[in-house]
């Protein structure tokens, strides 16, 4: 959620610190709880029970059952494509603790067990009978509210409604080819709230910049400057063409017409080209300690503009009107859409394109690769534990390369995206790492922990560096900084 | 076969923090009526399975004229029973005695031409005399109705003069509390000695009608009305069931058409979260429930069922309506009360003032009747009621109809009253 000036009112939400009294909210009802509550004081809802990680509302995956495992479209259009699982070639294996080791299988969504599939996911004891559950009389959730993309084994990303929206207005569309690195398009919008269908004008932008992004650059005379020049123009054209998918949203004149922002970016070949307006960002996150994690591009909002003024970072992004916005892709956008262009030669690292959602509760590169990197090495000790109990299996059948088998057998577990967490760090085999949508889905979890209070989205690339696999990260190409196109 | 419907009326829009859901649930049958079942009807196909008892007040006050038109009234309602129904005559006044069938026939007998002249003979021999002791009459009717346990559809058609005076008033609530699910029964005074209130509780809780016969010549048309509706009906009993989520709370559940009754306190537990409330027997009809349930108020946005309401015979749910909860912060949609809610919301509260106000003038609380009927003018006219102005008129002088400026009649006819009284409860049906 954002605001644009012509929305006028503040968000309360966004002013309020991001150290909270931790607190425990309530799935059924959305009361806020003291941390150590059993049950809502509110409803009376189990808190254990409700959000256990077994309901952080449905995935795509969940409600398209079979479908979604075989990489067929679900409902609302959103593909999710299985990997074949492969472990990382010898040598490739990252020594960082947010390290990589290769391809690992796609955390795609199991299909929930048959007698399962109409448990309630808000209160965890119904059945949904007619449409809502016999206990809680709650719908079932919107496919839309959770979903998760795996494009690829190094590409994958999670959007999800948060804890304090009723709407999912952020929208996510991944798509990548299969080597990593080779490439990939991560595009992010995030709609504005009080407008009127924004989640539908976001996830049609979304959809829309990507099929543009998905051609191919052209060529050009082969050099890092024509590249960046095709790659500029096309991130424009992509912007330009989300622009007018939300301007089709709306059929008459409302008074409220939906607009969003857009943040995306695209690999070729271990070069990235990103670019977005409003303020959703796009990261890069190296390995390496002393390359700088940077925000590629910068906000549109009132904040940025504080900012520059000379307001400090803190303060400018937790002030009255930090969140609105000064330019949206919608009906009513400002002429000048040209997106904040940054070229970059990738060396090991991760590629992050978010919602504030996330950023408002961790703004600062540097902050959020660290916050990176803790949550990597917790997904890696838990997947780490969990493959010393399939271990000697593994060894006994002496297939260390049947990834296939093992992370098959993995999948058929529970659904929770901590078990599916866990089940794609094993499948790579006995060095534990999590994949992209793992990782997506530990900076979604601690978004929701800090409150949740907006829609969240997360998308994350996987990048090697390629040519610099076997050198040290220090000595693989610069980033190029800056905004060598957008000036 | 009998087909049943379950429409909503409802705004399902709450405001931020609202917590109070309204809906009107119209539950309607088709080929349900006895007349109409064909092949593949269910149950009452066979006459044998319904059963009748008549209970003629006999007291003394009934007199020669009164007993006689009484008679008339039971031979009428005898033409109208279905060959092979079982059917008594009770006639009662301090105490109950059946007068036919003869005491070797038993309890019951099944309606032929033979029979329904025996018990027209038997009818000649009523005589006026003793007190009235409605408890009695009601008691007899149950334990004859218990002879039948496989009769599932049991009606009693009970007619009275006067005031209960044989025994003592819990005495009467301990009886009809014995009937409770044991048989329906359709009650009727006549003249204007006895209480509406009180036979209106007999009615009430034994899931039939209450109204008032002015004259005893009415008597025959009234209960030739009466035994044809009772024989239409060829559902033998249903309920109505109502789910509300957990940690919801079940503010009420009412009829409000044909008549208003609060079922609140009949409820049975189904299970936690269900109760069912008895509706007695069904002819082809439509009658209107309003349920209210209060929940825990949920974010902007977000939606909830609020209530399954589902109409259920022999435990089978056959219809169901969904009453939801949708949270809004748009005003345009959450401050809008669904007409249907309004106008029997209005409806209940005229039935209420009418019945206080009477109850007030009774008692001689002048100005508390004042104010009340002078609501109940008030409302009536909002309501576009025009029945129940013109009722309203025979018992208050109406100064100004907006304002509910009335003063009460002088020299109002007690019959006028009561009839205010027992028509208090029928609402006009609210069209969608
Ligand atoms: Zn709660
Ligand atoms: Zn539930």
């Amino acid at each position: 959620m954002t605001d644009t000036p012509t929305t006028g009112s503040p968000q309360p939400e966004a002013t309020a610190p991001a150290t909270q009294a931790p607190s425990r909210t309530c799935r059924a009802c959305g009361t806020a709880n003291p941390a150590e509550s059993s049950f809502c004081e509110a409803c009376g809802a189990d808190l254990v029970v409700l959000n256990a990680p077994a309901f952080p509302g449905g995935t795509a995956g969940d409600l398209a059952g079979g479908a979604a495992a075989d990489g067929t479209a679900v409902s609302d259009g959103t593909l999710l494509a299985s990997a074949t699982p492969q472990t990382a070639p010898a040598g490739e294996e990252s020594p960082l603790d947010v390290g990589w080791t290769g391809a690992v299988p796609s955390a795609v969504v199991p299909p929930a067990p048959a007698d399962d599939d109409l448990l309630c996911r808000v209160c965890g004891q119904g059945h949904i009978v007619d449409g809502y559950c016999d206990q809680c009389g709650s719908p079932p959730p919107d496919p839309r509210d959770h979903f998760a993309e795996a494009p690829a084994a190094w590409v994958g990303g999670v959007c999800d409604i948060g804890r304090r929206h009723a709407r999912n207005e952020d929208a996510m569309s991944l798509s990548a080819t299969e080597a990593p690195g080779s490439r990939a398009v991560l595009v992010v919008c995030d709609g504005v709230s009080m407008a009127t269908d924004s989640h539908i004008a976001s996830l049609a932008a979304a959809k829309a910049a990507r099929s543009v992004l998905d051609q191919p650059f052209p060529k050009g005379v082969g050099t890092p400057d024509a590249w960046a020049a095709a790659a500029g123009r096309a991130l424009t054209v992509a912007v330009a063409s989300a622009n007018e998918a939300v301007a089709e949203c709306v059929h008459e004149d409302v008074p409220n017409p939906p607009s969003c922002t857009i943040a995306a970016a695209v690999v070729e070949d271990d070069v990235v080209v990103a670019g977005n307006v409003g303020d959703s960002r796009v990261y890069w996150l190296p390995d390496a300690s002393e390359q700088p994690a940077l925000q590629l591009g910068r906000d549109d909002s009132f904040a940025q503009e504080q900012m520059v003024a000379g307001v400090p970072r803190v303060e400018a992004e937790n002030g009255p009107h930090a969140h609105s916005i000064t330019r949206w892709l919608g009906k009513d956008a400002p002429d000048d859409l040209t997106p904040h262009l940054t070229t970059l030669q990738a060396t090991p690292g991760w590629l992050m394109v978010c919602s504030d959602g996330l950023w408002n509760y961790c703004s600062e590169a540097e902050d959020l690769r660290t916050l990176l990197r803790e949550a990597a090495a917790r997904l890696q000790q838990s997947g780490a534990h969990e493959s010393g109990a399939h271990e000697s299996g593994a060894h006994e059948s002496g297939a260390h390369e049947s990834g296939a088998d093992e992370s098959a057998a993995h999948k058929s577990g529970a659904g929770d995206p901590a078990t599916r967490a866990i089940n794609a760090s094993t499948a790579a085999g006995t060095t534990a790492t999590p994949t992209p949508t793992a990782l997506a889905q530990a900076l979604v979890d601690f978004a929701n922990e800090q409150g949740g209070r907006d829609n969240i989205t997360v998308a994350l690339a996987r990048l090697a560096g390629r040519g610099s696999t076997t050198s040290e990260a220090t000595a693989a190409a610069a980033p190029m900084e800056g905004d060598p196109i957008d000036g | 076969m009998a087909d049943f419907t379950a429409e909503v009326f409802q705004n399902e829009f709450l405001p931020d923090g609202g917590t109070d859901v309204h809906a009107i649930v119209r539950v309607t049958s088709t080929g349900a009526s006895a007349g109409a079942s064909g092949a593949g009807a269910v149950g009452l196909a066979d006459p044998g399975s319904a059963a009748e008892v008549i209970l003629i007040d006999t007291s003394g006050s009934m007199g020669r004229r009164g007993v006689a038109a009484a008679g008339e009234a039971a031979k009428a309602a005898l033409a109208e029973i279905v060959d092979g129904t079982l059917f008594s005559i009770v006639s009662g006044n301090g105490t109950a005695q059946i007068i036919y069938p003869y005491s070797h026939q038993g309890a019951l007998v099944p309606m032929s031409s033979h029979t329904r002249g025996e018990a027209n003979r038997a009818i000649e021999g009523l005589r006026a005399n003793g007190g009235t002791a409605m408890g009695t009459w009601l008691t007899l009717a149950r334990q004859i109705f218990e002879t039948v346990p496989h009769v599932t559809k049991r009606h009693a058609i009970l007619l009275t003069d006067g005031v209960n005076e044989g025994e003592t008033p819990a005495s009467l609530q301990a009886a009809v509390r014995s009937c409770v699910g044991a048989f329906q029964c359709d009650c009727r005074g006549v003249g204007d000695q006895w209480r509406v209130d009180e036979v209106r509780g007999i009615a009430s809780a034994l899931l039939g009608t209450v109204d008032l016969i002015p004259a005893p010549e009415e008597m025959a048309a009234e209960f030739r009305s009466m035994m044809r509706a009772s024989m239409s009906r060829g559902i033998a009993s249903s309920e109505l069931r109502v789910w509300v989520p957990q940690g919801a709370e079940l503010l009420f559940v009412k009829q409000v058409s044909p008549t208003l009754e609060d079922l609140t306190s009949r409820r049975t537990a189904v299970n936690p979260l269900t109760g069912a409330y008895p509706t007695g027997a069904w002819s082809d009809e439509s009658r209107d429930y309003h349920v209210a349930v209060r929940l825990p108020a949920r974010t902007l946005g977000q939606e909830q069922l609020a209530a399954r309401v589902q109409f259920s015979l022999g435990g089978d749910p056959v219809a169901q309506a969904l009453v939801k909860a949708k949270w809004s912060n748009d005003d345009s949609l959450t401050t809008r009360i669904d007409p249907a809610v309004a106008a029997y919301t209005g409806q209940a509260e005229l039935a209420t003032v009418i019945q206080e106000g009477l109850a007030a003038k009774a008692a001689g609380q002048d100005d508390v009747a004042t104010s009340k009927l002078g609501r109940a003018v008030q409302l009536a006219g909002m309501t576009g009621n025009d029945e129940m102005t013109s009722r309203l008129r025979k018992v208050v002088d109406i100064d100004d109809a907006d304002t509910g400026t009335v003063r009460l009649k002088k020299g109002a006819s007690k019959i006028d009253e009561m009839s205010l009284d027992t028509a208090s409860t029928k609402t006009s049906r609210v069209r969608r």
